[in-house]
């Protein structure tokens, strides 16, 4: 079939969502009106990172005038989550974080239940805490989760029951042990990063409204309603269609509003005053306690590679601190252990990537969901076996770095990319081979370059659905389940569909809010899989709609419908040059000859798309056919300077490149480029701070200190290359988590290279950098 | 425990003239805050979940929100001026540039608009910004109480973290500056996390200017902030650029001196250590570019 | 707690309304007169998102008892766009795409406005200055800055 070529692929049409983006129009969902039925609540949170609950007396909150409802997990026994299933939805027998829900208090207003939520009382026993993701594997290291092993488990995870240790996920491939003999150049390290916060604007909020018929609706601020329905619905026996999530635009997610969060709590505390609405808002203060985080790695690294620089061998340990309920980070550990390598091609791999509890805040998925995390060690490992061997950093990546076709760390096939462009592409972008001078006499500059790679993580079989409706004068809406999170996710889709449809860009709608009662289905919006995976849903549904409507006027013509096309809303023939308007014919249909009878009607296209080629891997090789559906890849180069006065580091200028496949909307993908970039840079420099009592010492904007617009890059570069993938729409795939992914590690290699010292440990701070050149000053 | 969402509960009072204050503050004592700016105030309410009795609004008292300049008296700002008007007060600007410039480091634009002098004075955090420069300027604050008007050193006004001289019934009503030295010149450093918009991990406030009876021919005064319970001079190290020629071996002396007398703790938001060497390097960095102005002039 | 009845002038529109002593500026606009245009990001007056004019100076709304703002003028990001018409700065963001999640738009341009109202010509480094107290975590700034330089050739905030 012909599809018509009207241009809007590679081309940057305006956003869908922009004009109600800059005047107060686009809808979130703290601006929902609930009028004076609203409820409001509270959550009551521990004080403890690890205890166990003795009481709770919830009677003086109750009592107090204007409380409606006190809930707490006592008769709730079934648990929440995604892969491993260990997370109650309010702690019921033990706390094991900081912040944890206890209690839910629902007042007539907040500040009744800020009240009534003081008045809660509840005895714990203090147990010992743990945070540290290594210790936490030891023997000795307090047990979290004594009932690990009767937990349900998706059967791709490895939990240890027993132990702390909730995925264990493995590669043996080749001999690694045998290698190191051969190499002429070693290098090993021990690197760390803390847990560190999403940040979005938009703090969690959400409302409940349980109605006597049995329905239950949840307005959320969610990047995956369909996922948060199946939890919700699994954990509290709610059939999945009385159960309806009402998703409108997201204020940033950055992963942290994938899942199931807080709404749960929502749910439960509804369930407690049937028939009124019951809001949930967490303040900024929740939002950096009470919210899932990135999960701290500690991953120690040992390479080798052979005297012209090829790699060898590679042993790996990653410990990731997955914090105190695992449903999600079990999935990183696993992510992280099918691309332990990083984007290299190594012979000979050995690799353990573990995720343990920890009693810090729930991990899961933050923007790279793995990634940023094992490339902070990665990318240095490769430049200081390098400098080792004498080589480069980039014409040591150029000579390593994993191609097209090349056998991978899992045994599977590269997927098409070229990395080699992406690096050639920053180096040229920051002119890597020139020394820069500092800008005052008081600076040491310095520049470093870093790569990475990415593959969706999810199931093996994660769906995407997609309607593409008609209206009567030919404008359309289309129906996707896919969120809208900034990301442009809701123009991609509208660009498919006029591009497939042969319709003008302005006469699609994206319809929003999400809605599980009327949205066709959609797993999540993470994994950077919307452009490929919704986009295929997108295409699949515009060309039904576009054949149903060929056929109906080939049928009228009496032509073939191979001779017809669609182009800017007009069926045009090849063969005939008849013409006919799609306004009216797309709903009315169109008339037979001599109006005896009608052809067609309302014109509704569907369609979807489910990768069905992935495959299990070897639980104790980690090898297989196909781990993942593909990679994205990319390449970062950082010119920086260093203030030996004060330690403070100002990156000059970052140069990104992404292999896209094919860029749909060029503009959409440098706004992810040039936001990731900073992003990237700000989480050098973030980390959540615990005191010895588990306690978060930093939760506002003042302690945690995300970047301002002062702090940006003077220059911030991307580009982008394009080689097309076969699964993808016009060959695209995804970019939105990659392009923060490797940024960390790109400015201690620049630092290195300014200052002489490996910085190991995230996060980066004046304070540490200064104190670390006084140290090499003083020790010579 | 968690700020909370909203501010607690209190009665909100404009006063109208000072006597409203002080029979309020008379009959509710501590059941009543003052409130200029809010922009601490309303964060410690939500932070410690306590409200008040009263919030009484005195920044539309008479002359609490003006400012007065006369090239003989000096400059008197009112304890409700914001901070955005001060750093944009012409006077202020040329006469008292250091006030000008630590105001404009003070969280962003926005907040600027309602935060006071007075308030970031009377907040007494260890971290105020506008305190180094009160400081190096000889500022005297103007209290007003039931028995009368008082005025106080600012070195005398913040006694701790969080605490201040006034005394029961007692309220800040302003800030006098006398006419700084002919030739003074002199600069606000601030170290902060970022480049602008946070909190000073330490400040330093540096004015010099000629002075021929002493033997370097030059004073200066050095305020620092955020690095001990309040904002302080260091009088030691004044002294030694006031009796030695002036050379950067004796800038770095007085920095030195300045670090000596530090006694930063160790936070969330910087090691002790750290702070200490920021203190020397700063205060050396600023003394010399004060310095260097000077011997232009 | 005693309720107070103000009047405000919000958007050129006088609207009267009770409010407690407690209540910030941002609930009244957001939940008494239906404003929810302004953004509450965090209570603190650290992230702008809630950022509105008040006779023509941005404030952080979340830091301002209505109850003080008797018969001031108020204007959020409601009022920017005149029956349809866009200023140049909401045209700049639009087509630089300075928007990603949005959340912080409102804000931002709050914030700009007032900047070009006072400094129709503003250079790089006073755009970062007016603009250090509204965090954004999605476009990394840049596009920002440039939709202000764009906005101020066309024109400034009207």
């Amino acid at each position: 079939m012909k599809i018509s070529e009207s241009g809007l692929i590679g081309k940057s049409v305006p956003r869908t969502d922009v004009i109600d983006k800059v005047t107060g129009c686009a809808v979130f969902v703290d601006d929902i009106q609930f009028g004076p039925s609203l409820l409001h609540s509270r959550l009551v949170r521990s004080p403890y990172p690890h205890a166990l609950i003795k009481r709770i007396s919830t009677k003086k909150a109750e009592e107090l005038p204007g409380v409606r409802a006190v809930v707490t997990g006592k008769d709730l026994t079934a648990r929440l989550g995604l892969y491993l299933i260990d997370r109650p939805i309010f702690a019921s027998d033990r706390v094991r974080y900081y912040g944890e829900p206890v209690a839910g208090v629902v007042a007539n207003t907040e500040d009744i239940a800020v009240e009534a939520a003081k008045l809660v009382k509840i005895d714990y026993e203090v147990l010992p805490a743990i945070y540290d993701p290594v210790e936490s594997t030891q023997p000795d290291a307090p047990l979290l989760h004594p009932d690990l092993g009767s937990y349900t488990v998706a059967n791709f995870i490895f939990p240890e029951p027993g132990t702390n240790i909730s995925e264990h996920f493995k590669i043996r491939k080749g001999d690694v042990e045998s290698s190191w003999s051969n190499c002429a150049a070693l290098a090993e390290g021990r690197f760390s990063l803390p847990p560190i916060e999403h940040v979005p604007l938009e703090t969690h909020t959400s409302i409940a409204l349980s109605e006597k018929s049995g329905q239950m609706t949840l307005w959320a601020s969610s990047q995956s309603p369909f996922a948060m329905r199946d939890m919700i619905a699994q954990c509290l026996g709610i059939p999945h269609n009385k159960l309806r999530v009402i998703a409108p635009l997201v204020g940033g997610g950055f992963g942290g509003k994938a899942g199931v969060t807080m709404e749960a709590c929502a749910v439960v505390m509804a369930q407690a005053v049937e028939g009124r609405p019951v809001k949930l808002r967490l303040t900024r203060e929740e939002e950096f306690v009470g919210t899932s985080v990135r999960q701290s790695l500690v991953s120690e690294i040992k390479v080798g590679c052979d005297k012209d620089g090829n790699l060898l061998a590679m042993e790996l340990t990653y410990y990731f601190g997955g914090g105190a309920y695992n449903d999600y980070g079990v999935n990183i550990a696993r992510a992280a252990g099918y691309s332990c390598t990083g984007p290299y091609d190594v012979p000979n791999v050995k690799a353990d990537s573990l995720c343990v509890y920890t009693n810090h805040p729930v991990g899961s998925a933050m923007r790279g969901f793995g990634m940023p995390e094992i490339h902070w060690g990665l990318e240095q490992i490769m430049d200081q076996l390098a400098e080792n061997i004498g080589m480069d950093p980039a014409e040591f990546r150029l000579k390593n770095c994993v191609r097209t076709d090349d056998e991978i760390v899992t045994g599977m096939k590269m997927t098409p990319i070229d990395l080699e462009a992406c690096i050639d592409k920053v180096s040229k972008a920051i002119d890597w081979e020139k020394k820069e001078q500092p800008t005052a006499p008081n600076k040491k500059r310095g520049k470093g370059i870093a790569i990475m790679w990415k593959a969706p993580a999810m199931p093996p079989n994660p769906g995407s659905a997609a309607v593409v409706r008609f209206n009567e004068d030919a404008t359309v809406n289309v129906e996707v389940g896919g969120q809208e999170l900034g990301q442009g996710s809701f123009t991609i889709a509208a660009q498919i569909a006029a591009e497939t449809l042969g319709v003008p860009y302005n006469s699609v709608t994206v319809s929003s809010p999400l809605d599980t009662k009327y949205s066709p289905y959609e797993w999540q919006t993470v994994a950077s899989r919307l452009t490929w995976s919704m986009g295929n849903a997108v295409k699949a549904a515009a060309e039904d709609a576009r054949t149903q409507i060929l056929e109906t006027v080939a049928d009228h013509w009496g032509e073939e419908v191979d001779d017809l096309t669609i182009k800017d809303g007009l069926v045009i023939s090849f063969k005939s040059e008849r013409e006919q308007p799609l306004d009216k014919m797309v709903i009315y249909g169109l008339p037979n000859e001599d109006f005896e009878g009608w052809k067609g009607g309302p014109v509704i296209g569907r369609g979807h798309f489910m990768p069905t080629y992935v495959t299990n891997l070897d639980p104790e090789t980690g090898q297989g056919t196909r781990a993942v559906v593909h990679y994205t890849v990319g390449a970062q180069a950082v010119d920086l300077e260093v203030d030996l006065e004060t330690g403070q580091l100002e990156v000059l200028n970052i140069a990104s490149a992404y292999d896209v496949g094919r860029a749909i909307n060029p503009d959409l993908i440098m706004t992810q480029i040039e936001g990731g970039a900073v992003h990237g840079m700000s989480s050098a420099f973030e980390a959540l701070k615990f005191n010895e009592s588990g306690e978060v010492l930093n939760p506002s904007f003042v302690d945690y200190r995300i970047a301002n617009i002062a702090d940006i890059p003077r220059k911030i570069h991307g580009d982008y290359v394009e080689t097309p993938i076969g699964d993808g729409p016009w060959g695209a795939r995804g970019v939105g988590e990659h392009v923060m992914v490797q940024t960390a590690p790109a400015i201690a290699n620049a630092l290195y290279d300014a200052v002489g010292i490996r910085f190991s440990d995230l996060p980066l701070s004046a304070d540490k950098i200064y104190l670390a050149l006084e140290r090499k000053n003083e020790t010579g | 425990m968690l700020a909370r969402p909203g501010l607690p509960d209190f009665e909100y009072i404009r006063a109208e003239t000072p006597q409203d204050v002080f029979r309020l503050l008379g009959e509710k004592g501590d059941k009543i805050k003052l409130l200029m700016g809010g922009t601490d105030l309303f964060i410690q309410m939500r932070d410690r979940s306590e409200g008040a009795e009263i919030l009484l609004d005195v920044k539309y008292l008479p002359g609490m929100q003006e400012i007065n300049f006369n090239k003989k008296k000096g400059l008197t700002v009112g304890a409700a001026v914001t901070l955005n008007q001060l750093s944009i007060h012409p006077d202020v600007k040329t006469h008292y540039g250091i006030l000008s410039q630590s105001a404009d480091t003070v969280g962003n634009y926005q907040l600027r608009n309602r935060a006071t002098l007075g308030g970031n004075l009377c907040n007494a955090s260890p971290s105020a910004d506008l305190a180094p420069a009160a400081l190096v300027y000889e500022g005297t604050v103007c209290l007003t109480g039931p028995d009368g008007n008082r005025e106080l050193g600012v070195d005398e006004f913040m006694i701790g973290p969080g605490k201040t001289a006034l005394k029961a019934g007692e309220f800040l009503t302003g800030l006098h500056f006398s006419i700084p030295p002919p030739d003074a010149v002199g600069q606000y450093l601030k170290l902060g996390r970022s480049k602008k918009g946070d909190l000073a991990i330490v400040g330093v406030a540096v004015l010099g200017y000629s002075d021929s009876e002493v033997p370097s021919g030059f004073r200066f005064r050095i305020g620092l902030n955020s690095t001990a319970p309040t904002p302080y001079r260091v009088p030691q190290a004044e002294e030694l650029l006031a009796q030695n020629q002036i050379t950067e071996e004796i800038l770095n002396q007085a920095a030195d001196e300045a670090m000596k007398v530090s006694a930063p703790i160790e936070d969330v938001r910087a090691t002790a250590l750290y702070q200490k060497k920021m203190v020397r390097n700063l205060t050396f960095k600023s003394l010399k570019e004060v310095w260097d102005l000077l011997k232009k002039s | 707690m005693a309720i107070h009845a103000i009047s405000l002038i919000v958007n050129g529109t006088k609207e009267q309304v009770q409010v407690p002593s407690n209540m910030t500026l941002i609930h009244t606009l957001r939940e008494k007169l239906g404003y929810t245009g302004t953004k509450n990001g965090c209570e603190a007056g650290e992230c702008g998102a809630c950022t509105v004019l008040v006779d023509g100076e941005p404030v952080n709304s979340c830091l301002v008892l209505a109850v003080e703002m008797d018969s001031k003028e108020i204007t959020t990001i409601e009022g920017l766009a005149d029956s349809g018409q866009l200023t140049p700065l909401q045209e700049a963001f639009a087509e630089l795409n300075a928007v990603q999640c949005g959340y912080c738009t409102p804000g931002m341009l709050m914030a700009a406005t007032a900047l070009l109202s006072r400094n129709p010509y503003p250079s790089e480094g006073d755009i970062v200055e007016a603009l250090v107290g509204n965090l954004c975590r999605c476009t990394g700034y840049q596009r920002i800055i440039d939709a202000v330089q764009k906005a101020s050739r066309n024109g400034g905030a009207r």
